[in-house]
């Protein structure tokens, strides 16, 4: 009874300190408007910083806040949402773009992981590698299937995320990508949420196509990546 | 008052909707393993969108907030990291360096790509 009822504070206390330090970090983010004050990052640095200056097991953290971690799999469901949005408007273009996002993704997943191979030679890094360019909670799903390691996907997602939302829009018309919806679709395949966030701002249409890629891209690249990874796996 | 309540009714409507599609994801992913369950429940939930099973009006403002919100629930798989501090310690700069160069090229290969075909489309 009492080990129940201490774990239960636990949770409350984890659970409470754990959505706070996000909510000031996406306020900060907000009136400073700054983009590097990720409120996913701040709170994970955060996380990290107080467990070991406390000492406290990671353990206990993670079986504190099952209630976050549990709602991963809504999540994802609710990402259906933008999905429908979208799916009346791009009727016409559809095949295009899942033919040119299922390119993109096979090409990601290839480069990444034969790379990894080739640098690191760690199997588990080069799934977890393979799959950043996914919105968080889907890669999680597949890289848990494909015996990956799920931490190092989480910090390579926001670093990818980061990476294309900050550079991605110049980079995209330095290379003569001037098009709202190819800008999009590159921007929500390569870099997910936080890229779609980012570039939202520009224009309705920017929005649109890089929330549809950044669901169709993780789509494709659940049904493909096991049978690609184990392929490669063999290769190497 | 008469808004709040239905601003909670429609959460409480979202919330059994997203609720059926997560269980019926599961069932699916069960009869069929290709796909993680959350994937077939989100194929579920926008078929379910797209034909009207669901009012899409009374559950869009509840899906929008849960959206822009559901960053925190990755926190703790991310603080995970905090085990792999001496595969970060001796890959760190790998990873950095993969992360960053693959992430361009994915994007650029889509970007000119779609640039391509909407270019050949004039």
């Amino acid at each position: 009874m009492d080990v129940s009822i201490s774990q239960l504070l636990y949770s409350v206390l984890a659970i409470s300190a754990t959505v706070s330090v996000y909510q000031l970090a996406a306020v900060l983010q907000n009136k400073l408007d700054a983009i590097w004050l990720q409120p996913m990052l701040v709170t994970i640095v955060a996380t990290i910083t107080i467990l070991i200056w406390q000492d406290i097991a990671f353990n206990q953290y993670f079986n504190s806040t099952w209630g976050l971690n549990a709602l991963l799999e809504p999540a994802v469901v609710a990402l259906g949402f933008p999905l429908y949005q979208h799916l009346e408007k791009v009727k016409k273009q559809w095949k295009s773009i899942v033919l040119v996002l299922f390119l993109g993704t096979l090409f990601a997943i290839v480069s990444s992981f034969l790379i990894t191979m080739l640098l690191v030679a760690d199997y588990s890094i080069a799934v977890a590698l393979s799959l950043k360019s996914v919105t968080t909670p889907i890669a999680i799903a597949i890289v848990e299937q494909l015996n990956g390691n799920v931490a190092i996907t989480a910090f390579a997602i926001i670093l990818a995320g980061f990476f294309g939302a900050i550079i991605g829009p110049k980079w995209l018309i330095f290379i003569k990508v001037t098009s709202p919806k190819a800008q999009g679709l590159a921007i929500g395949s390569a870099s997910h949420a936080i890229g779609t966030t980012t570039i939202s701002n520009i224009s309705y249409e920017h929005a649109a196509f890089s929330s549809l890629a950044l669901i169709v891209s993780a789509v494709i690249t659940a049904i493909i990546s096991p049978f690609i990874i184990s392929f490669l796996a063999l290769l190497v | 008052m008469t808004l709040l309540k239905n601003n909670i009714i429609n959460a409480l409507y979202s919330a059994l909707a997203l609720l059926i599609c997560v269980l019926l994801g599961r069932a699916t992913a069960y009869l069929l393993p290709l796909l993680p369950s959350s994937l077939y429940g989100l194929i579920i939930f926008t078929l379910a969108l797209h034909f009207r099973v669901f009012n899409a009006e009374r559950i869009k403002s509840s899906v929008v907030w849960s959206i822009k919100h559901m960053g925190v629930c990755f926190v703790p798989a991310g603080v995970g990291i905090i085990n792999h501090l001496d595969l970060v310690k001796q890959h760190g700069i790998a990873i950095i360096l993969i992360t960053f160069s693959t992430t361009f090229l994915l994007l650029s290969a889509v970007g000119f790509l779609y640039q391509q075909y909407e270019n050949s489309k004039e």
